[in-house]
């Protein structure tokens, strides 16, 4: 699955440890779940990247032309995620179908600005408007949704207390505030969609969620990976640096596994792909020595985030 | 029964004899190399099949079963699954009971619950639903696909009847649910409203009732704070005096963090009921308690409140921290450094 691919290799990167992993092998694998668009075309509203090839569709690693099935859609989530991977591998996405990828994340986008993960329909919520953002950043494109719509999403998805809800009316939630807020730092727009005084309070709403480590709401238990949700968030809010950071890596510490490695997300827990690579981040966004620093918006490291940037320039030189 | 209607026995399947299993293909580096048990190989690789002729029979419907009790989070499964109610015209009550068994079992599953909601909107009777969810709930009162999929429902078929007797059930049972909190704004804001003065000061006075219960309950003190925003905490009539006759017997930093925001709100209306010098002072004194007594986890957070407190009000020289934030004039670049620790 792609996005447990994402956590162990851009985990890899902010361990510095990337060589251990057979790269070309890897931008195959993941160029062979792109659903690409088959030769007249009409698929393209399902184009994105598979989440793995469990539907049987043949191995085919190329640019396409891609062999029609009914049911093969991209996920918005594994589109992202499967960008990502080959960015933080240092591929060039020469072999993305870039608009074709454009064309099916415009298609997963729903009138009040929110996102399906698949053309065949599912749950709309922030994760996918953070996805979809993502998408359009990596690929320095936002002809891939409606940004207008998506900004009146997350407002009206603030709630009473300033934190953000995974849409309008639900509670809010370190996750989907996370999401908000950095797919409005990837667009550019973060001080036209909230006044400051409304940046105050999402500041206070966040940091507030400091026990130790971090929680994702109020009176919940603390969570690992919340170090990372809320962690980055501040970070892009500018206020990470005035939260305590003993408090925090004590307690990511503490939900390390002495046997076999790892991060859950509590002490004498199951460790797990998810909790591990939030662990990390969490301790990079402090500075932790030997770690790589991740860029908190796009959830890469700031290497791979260079080397993204570095691309974006060549294609627009090539496009003037 | 053991098997399944995939027996692992391949010598039994006859009623399959006529399908071709489609394995998966990796390629020829597979890099997520799961060890899928034998059972689960046998399921797929025939859905593998099915999906492949886009086949729509009864034996198709009962291996998503199969296939779902194998991995409920397969999404794709699912969409067959509702492909096939349809194209078979199945019996949608029978579904829901399925759905129901699934949902108790694997709660916090994103398409168990969204394949409810398509199963109730085919059927257009939300009748069980709200019955349902208080189950869920009742098992975890803070379910977050359990609330979403409540909120759905009553906004969809307009149910808000009986809803703020049941959150207020469950703030009895469990003052500190912040999901119960959420529900409480959700349900009032979509019925009576805010804006009418009686039902705002009926919450401000059930909401300071559960702060003298339970004091140190940030849901409740958040819910207080958002109610008023609109008309400005420092506006309120007698506010301030109730808050702070508070201040001995509930003290919490929820309290204190309150009338720094309370302070703020005068500052910044420049409202005449207070002078502004001393109420900058308190707000100021405020911050100093709560980074060195009543917050200290948050120190250096209540230091920058109170700098930034000094330099938008204060009358001397402005106080400054080099790592503060720009001032709001300046735009904020979508790839922004980090700033270093």
């Amino acid at each position: 699955m792609l996005t447990i691919v994402f956590f162990a290799l851009s985990g890899l990167d902010v361990l510095d440890a990337l060589d251990v992993v057979d790269k070309p092998s890897l931008i195959e694998w993941i160029y062979s779940l792109q659903v690409l668009p088959t030769d007249d075309k009409s698929n393209l509203s399902r184009c994105g990247f598979r989440g793995s090839s469990h539907i049987g569709v043949p191995y085919n690693s190329s640019k396409g032309p891609g062999a029609p099935h009914t049911y093969d859609s991209g996920h918005v989530a594994m589109t992202y995620t499967g960008l990502a991977c080959l960015v933080i591998l240092g591929d060039d996405l020469s072999r993305v179908c870039r608009e074709a990828c454009l064309a099916g994340l415009r298609a997963l986008q729903l009138e009040d600005g929110s996102f399906y993960a698949v053309p065949e329909g599912s749950e709309n919520d922030m994760r996918f408007v953070y996805c979809a953002a993502c998408i359009c950043f990596m690929l320095d494109d936002w002809s891939g949704m409606d940004r207008q719509r998506a900004i009146d999403y997350i407002r009206r998805s603030t709630s009473y207390d300033s934190g953000i809800g995974q849409g309008a009316g639900l509670e809010s939630h370190g996750g989907s505030t996370f999401c908000a807020v950095a797919s409005l730092c990837m667009m550019g727009n973060l001080q036209e969609v909230f006044s400051e005084r409304e940046l105050k309070r999402i500041r206070r709403w966040c940091i507030l969620r400091q026990q130790n480590g971090f929680h994702g709401r109020p009176n919940k238990p603390v969570d690992t990976c919340y170090s990372f949700w809320v962690g980055a968030t501040l970070e892009l809010l500018d206020v990470f640096q005035y939260t305590n950071f003993e408090k925090n890596r004590s307690y990511i510490l503490s939900t390390q596994d002495r046997l076999v490695g790892g991060f859950a997300k509590w002490p004498d827990s199951h460790p797990d792909p998810l909790h591990t690579y939030f662990g990390i981040c969490g301790l990079s966004l402090m500075g932790e020595a030997e770690l790589q620093k991740v860029h908190p918006a796009l959830n890469i490291s700031v290497r791979a985030f260079e080397s993204l940037r570095r691309l974006h320039e060549a294609w627009r030189q090539k496009s003037t | 029964h053991m098997n399944g209607i995939l027996s692992v026995f391949k010598t039994d399947r006859k009623e399959w004899a006529d399908l071709e299993p489609v394995p998966q293909d990796d390629g020829p580096n597979p890099v997520v190399k799961i060890a899928y048990s034998e059972k689960f190989t046998d399921v797929f690789d025939m859905f593998r099949a099915l999906l492949k002729n886009d086949e729509k029979s009864e034996r198709a419907f009962a291996l998503t079963a199969e296939a779902i009790e194998l991995n409920a989070a397969n999404y794709t499964v699912w969409h067959y699954r509702r492909v096939l109610l349809q194209a078979l015209d199945k019996d949608l009550r029978e579904e829901m009971k399925y759905i129901t068994a699934i949902i108790e079992d694997q709660p916090k599953n994103y398409q168990v619950w969204h394949h409810r909601r398509m199963v109730v909107e085919w059927l257009n009777d939300p009748s069980e639903e709200l019955q349902f969810v208080a189950e869920i709930l009742s098992q975890d009162a803070k379910n977050y696909h359990a609330w979403q999929h409540r909120q759905w429902v009553m906004q969809e078929y307009k149910l808000w009847d009986g809803e703020l007797e049941y959150v207020e059930e469950l703030l009895e049972e469990d003052v500190r649910n912040n999901s119960a909190w959420n529900q409480r704004h959700f349900v009032i804001s979509h019925t009576r409203g805010y804006s009418d003065s009686a039902i705002l000061e009926r919450e401000v006075q059930y909401t300071l009732k559960q702060i003298k219960k339970a004091p140190h309950n940030e849901s409740a003190w958040n819910y207080l704070n958002g109610i008023l925003q609109d008309g400005g905490l420092s506006s309120y009539p007698g506010l301030l005096e109730q808050v702070t006759e508070l201040q001995d017997t509930c003290s919490s930093p929820y309290l204190t963090a309150f009338l720094v925001d309370l302070y703020e709100d005068a500052l910044e209306t420049n409202s005449s009921s207070y002078d502004q010098q001393e109420t900058l002072n308190k707000a100021l004194e405020l911050c100093k308690l709560l980074a060195e007594e009543k917050d200290t986890i948050r120190r250096e957070y209540w230091n920058y409140v109170s700098r930034s407190l000094q330099n938008t009000y204060g009358s001397g020289d402005p106080v400054a921290s080099s790592s503060d934030p720009p001032p709001p004039s300046s735009s904020q670049q979508p790839d922004t450094e980090p700033s270093d620790p």
